[in-house]
């Protein structure tokens, strides 16, 4: 399943010291990890493996107590980490505030990358949202500031279309001829139209009539010859148009489309009623519909790459399930890469390909979902399988001992302490990385002479 | 004549220009009118009845003699002037150096903006009104320390007749309205340093809280989500960060106002501004009951409507809150 | 290794992350160390004045043969300001009458509050009720010119400058007391006191006060700058209708006339009012740093 793909992401030798008051803990030790285009790569661990850490780093969102001490990670061939790596090599003493300095640089080169190639989705959807910004605005933030052509677009297809337009299209659209619709729209130039149809038609919450007729309605929505001439602007450059008045009369259509297309979006996520729920509050709306809204902004300008940091804790199971499958869906329509990061192995079955493990700031085993699953190799993986409940009766073995201080981490491998099959050099080096073949991967030394299945 | 004790009260409505056994007279009269010969409390009472009915009685200070009323005409307009211009200062410096200060947090600039905001919460406003003075009318001499205006730019005016100036009673903007640029220019010039003392004296609080607060929010998720989104700093700071750590802000607004109100009493005193808090001031230093009782009062009404006000405007703006 | 003892038992852990906390923030200790030396100025010159050669210690005396103020020099390494009085004399004497006048009115105004407060909001109901109007009406009027209506109406004395503050400040103790005891009388172990047996008067006092305590204690130290700032307002403004008193307001308005060519004058007292609010306010965000515990994981 991740055979001759290539990564997006590259995580190379990660090194990651969080200084506070209370001491400095190395959240992460040496992490080695790859994540392919269009996979779902799960991460699991305990609480402060560092798994959650790892997602930011990605993204570049550290706190600025939060040193790079070593290592690579590279988004697409960008090393985010450089410019932190290179302050904390240089400093004498690592500061707070100068690092801030540098993280605020890289904010400002990453504003290209985040909503557009990459997202994150956060584990409590009450607190990632702004309670006092309505959600559908938050939605639309993303596409406002990385692709206001897209909305122009839109708004210029249904005020150009016409009525025989819009029911030929319908026609390639109970065909399932999407290529043809698409080459349709061109030809006629209405590119933005497809859009929104296909977002109308793959909803589920309404019967095809419903459909066809909302389709059918999407033309000859005539627009202010004034603005039309600034979302024509907009739609060619991906800027607003510089005159003062006709700047904020095209930015508030645009904002009216955002709205538009974050209820289409909600409208594909299953969310009930999603015109009423744009223009709510967060504190308005319930834990899965939260979610459901976070999952939106993250996904509606099509990135590359989402990052889902326990998008399921917070939610009680029956929602969880709901948005499993969700997500599941989303998996099989795009083609974007995902993250998901869980302590909750059973989720992490339902969704990944491939499975990594973290202990103590390392990823100790990394492999396709079921050869992990099946076959645990690292002793860690093996005593987390045999500690999930599941619908067989086994026996519930806990793990001995505790989660390492990471302020004073332990010599050699990280699990020597609580590890049955410690041997003496387990205490005294680090295991490297071995592979087992088809890529299933251990830090072990039980298998360093290269034990192969 | 100064009446003491129980009689306390009568010395708002003895009309001052009486004197002699007319005086007596009236005093007596008065005496029978509001039931002096009875309790404190049953002549408040009736104090309190004549107020509801317009009569606030009369006061008699080396500014003003003379129905109270008539000396709240005079005088609110210039305070409210002068409040107002030091909320608008408050509002338009404090805010932004709040912001800027969380934002740079640590940065010389922070800790100047601290040391800044702190020496100033510490400051009696009359130490700030004088440091003021100190600097722009001692040594630089740009501005003037007294009063409202220049008083000879003040002859022959058509409206401006026995020291009242219409229709507004406010020199700054009477000035404006009838046209007279130069008169308004001095007014001015006469207003920037009491509004300013005001200003500096409340921002020390503005800065504070909006410092800690946004010191919060930006360690919130939904600043951390909304960089995640690729938004540029600028807009994550000033649209998602600042409006939600303005709350607390608004919620301390109402003691804000009790400063303000409280610093406008002695920033009048010593610009010599001509408004009521200068009213209070020599309203106390010459026992005269009169300015004491109808100024308290004016003070406590402006207070409780202000925050009333206030309290709503806010309230309307959190859509936390849903009325009904 | 732990050693039995004494020391050990004051001392305990977490009295020792307190104090290492504190001490770790070097402004606070600065404040602490200026409002000690403060403390110590008002003690000396109110028991032993002539420890540092004061004759006079509880008035400030004029020499009207060089009424001119005059600037910094060896003499008077302060100036002198109207009519021929020494200003480091005078603000020496001047600390003590503001910070005990702030003392007497903070001290009293907390626990009437705290009382009140804690009460009051225990008992509930209509007590409650009253309550919350009672600091309604108080807070419904700018303090200083509540102030300025009951020296009136008391008479314009240090007493009574005194009382109307107490009766202006208790409100905020009594609010701020409120809150805390609002929310330590619905948890669980004041049920569990009572089951026991325990006499409201007990459940009050010996449980909802310690909790409510630190926080208020925090505010009380650093109302005691606001207040000396109201009382040299007051004074300022002219209430207190004696002269030569030893306050930093009163020594202020002295120097008024001379402000063009004296600045001093006005600038002196000032300064030592602000460098003693600045100290109790940093000493008091350093108690906050103390009691608050999510600020202490933080970096």
């Amino acid at each position: 399943m991740s055979g001759g793909r290539e990564p997006i992401v590259t995580v190379r030798n990660l090194r990651l010291w969080y200084y506070t008051r209370r001491g400095v803990y190395k959240a992460l030790n040496g992490v080695d990890l790859e994540v392919m285009r269009g996979e779902v790569l799960g991460v699991a661990g305990e609480s402060g493996c560092g798994k959650s850490t790892l997602g930011l780093t990605i993204m570049g969102l550290l706190p600025r107590n939060a040193a790079i001490v070593d290592g690579e990670v590279l988004l697409d061939g960008f090393d985010v980490v450089k410019p932190l790596r290179e302050y904390y090599k240089k400093a004498k003493r690592f500061r707070p505030d100068k690092n801030e300095d540098v993280l605020k640089r890289l904010h400002k080169e990453m504003t290209r990358i985040r909503g557009v190639k990459v997202t994150m989705v956060f584990q409590e959807p009450m607190t990632a949202l702004n309670p006092v910004m309505p959600v559908g605005y938050q939605i639309a933030e993303v596409l406002l500031q990385h692709n206001m052509s897209l909305l122009a677009k839109r708004r210029l297809a249904r005020a150009k279309a016409t009525k025989d337009d819009v029911k030929e299209a319908l026609n390639f659209l109970r065909a399932n001829d999407y290529a043809g619709l698409i080459e349709y729209v061109k030809a006629k130039g209405l590119e933005g139209l497809e859009d929104q149809m296909l977002a109308i038609w793959r909803r589920r919450d309404l019967h095809d009539l419903v459909k066809e007729i909302r389709i059918l309605n999407m033309c000859c929505d005539p627009v202010n010859p004034i603005i039309e001439s600034g979302l024509k602007y907009t739609a060619r450059t991906n800027k607003l148009p510089a005159a003062p008045v006709i700047r904020q009369l095209v930015r508030r259509e645009l904002v009216k489309e955002g709205y538009r297309k974050a209820a289409e979006f909600l409208g594909l996520l299953d969310m009930p009623e999603p015109e009423k729920v744009v223009r709510m509050y967060p504190h308005e709306l319930s834990g899965g519909m939260r979610q459901r809204v976070v999952i939106a902004t993250a996904m509606i300008n099509n990135p590359e790459l989402v990052i889902l940091d326990e998008p399921t804790s917070a939610l009680d199971v029956t929602v969880q399930a709901s948005i499993l499958e969700l997500l599941n869906e989303l998996k099989q329509q795009t083609n974007a890469a995902f993250i998901f990061i869980s302590h909750d192995l059973s989720v992490l079955y339902q969704v990944s390909d491939r499975i990594a493990i973290m202990y103590a700031g390392k990823v100790v085993e990394v492999g396709p979902r079921d050869a992990v699953f099946k076959e645990p190799k690292h002793p860690y993986t093996q005593m987390l399988m045999e500690a999930v409940p599941t619908l067989e009766p086994h026996e519930l073995k806990g793990i001995k001992g505790e989660v390492p201080d990471l302020r004073n981490p332990p010599k050699g491998c990280m699990f020597h302490p609580r590890c049955p099959y410690a041997m003496p050099i387990c205490r005294e080096r680090e295991p490297p990385m071995v592979d087992l073949g088809n890529g299933h991967r251990v830090s072990c030394w039980l298998y360093s002479g290269g034990e192969r299945k | 004549m100064h009446v003491g004790g129980v009689y306390k009260l009568i010395a708002v409505y003895i009309n001052p220009r009486l004197t002699g056994a007319a005086r007596q007279q009236q005093i007596q009269m008065l005496i029978q009118k509001f039931h002096l010969n009875q309790p404190i409390y049953v002549q408040y009472f009736y104090w309190l009845a004549s107020v509801l009915q317009g009569n606030l009685g009369y006061t008699n200070t080396p500014i003003f003699s003379g129905p109270v009323t008539q000396a709240i005409a005079l005088f609110f307009p210039n305070t409210a002037l002068l409040a107002v211009l030091g909320g608008i200062l408050t509002w338009v410096l404090g805010i932004p150096l709040g912001t800027w200060s969380a934002v740079r947090r640590d940065k010389p600039d922070d800790v100047a903006i601290r040391v800044f905001s702190y020496t100033l919460y510490g400051m009696p406003i009359y130490l700030i009104a004088v440091i003021l003075i100190i600097i722009f009318a001692v040594w630089l001499k740009v501005l003037p320390i007294s009063g409202t205006v220049n008083p000879s730019l003040l002859v022959g005016l058509p409206w401006y007749r026995n020291g009242i100036s219409y229709p507004t009673h406010v020199l700054l903007i009477d000035a404006l309205i009838h046209g007279d640029w130069y008169i308004a220019l001095d007014a001015l010039k006469h207003i920037i340093l009491p509004s300013l003392t005001i200003a500096l004296a409340v921002m020390a609080g503005v800065i504070n809280i909006l410092r800690a607060s946004m010191l919060e929010v930006l360690e919130q998720d939904y600043v951390r989500f909304a960089r995640s989104k690729g938004l540029p700093e600028r807009i994550v700071i000033n649209k998602h960060a600042r409006p939600t750590a303005m709350f607390p802000v608004y919620t301390n607004f109402a003691y804000t106002v009790a400063g303000l109100l409280g610093g406008v009493v002695i920033v009048e005193t010593v610009f010599n501004y001509p408004g009521i808090g200068y009213w209070l001031t020599q309203s106390m230093l010459n026992n005269d009951m009169g300015g004491i009782m109808a100024g308290t009062l004016l003070f406590g009404i402006i207070f409780v409507t202000t925050s009333l006000v206030l309290d709503i405007v806010f309230a309307l703006k959190d859509p936390r809150v849903r009325l009904g | 290794m732990a050693k039995g003892g004494l020391t050990s038992r004051i001392l305990t852990p977490e009295r020792k992350l307190s104090l290492q906390v504190f001490f770790s923030n070097k402004l606070a200790v600065v404040g602490l160390v200026i409002v000690l030396a403060y403390v110590a100025d008002a003690l000396i010159v109110q028991f032993a004045p002539w420890l540092i050669g004061l004759k006079h210690p509880f008035e400030v005396i004029p020499d009207y043969s060089n009424p001119v103020p005059q600037p910094p020099s060896w003499k008077h390494p302060f100036g002198t300001t109207y009519p021929g009085i020494d200003l480091l004399r005078a603000v020496i004497k001047a600390i003590r009458l503001d910070l005990g006048l702030s003392v007497v009115v903070v001290v009293p105004g907390a626990l009437l509050g705290i009382v009140i407060g804690i009460v009051a909001t225990y008992f509930g109901g209509w007590i409650d009720d009253v309550l919350m109007r009672l600091t309604d009406i108080f807070f419904s009027v700018p303090y200083l010119v509540l102030a300025i209506a009951i020296g009136y109406a008391l008479g314009r004395t240090i007493t009574s400058m005194v009382i109307a503050l107490i009766i202006v400040w208790w409100p905020l103790y009594a609010r701020y007391t409120r809150s805390v005891t609002l929310q330590v009388k619905e948890l669980t172990f004041i049920e569990a006191a009572r089951a026991a047996g325990a006499s409201n008067y007990k459940i009050m006092f010996r449980h909802i006060l310690p909790n409510a305590l630190p926080p208020v204690l925090v505010q009380m130290s650093m109302d005691l700058g606001t207040i000396m700032i109201v009382i040299s307002g007051l004074a300022f403004i002219g209430f207190l209708p004696v002269a030569n008193i030893p306050e930093l307001g009163y020594l202020t308005t002295l120097g008024l006339n001379y402000i063009n060519t004296a600045p001093w004058t006005v600038l002196v007292p000032g300064v030592f009012i602000v460098i003693f609010a600045v100290s109790v306010y940093l000493l008091g965000m350093g108690l906050m740093d103390v009691i608050n515990p999510r600020r202490r994981s933080s970096l």
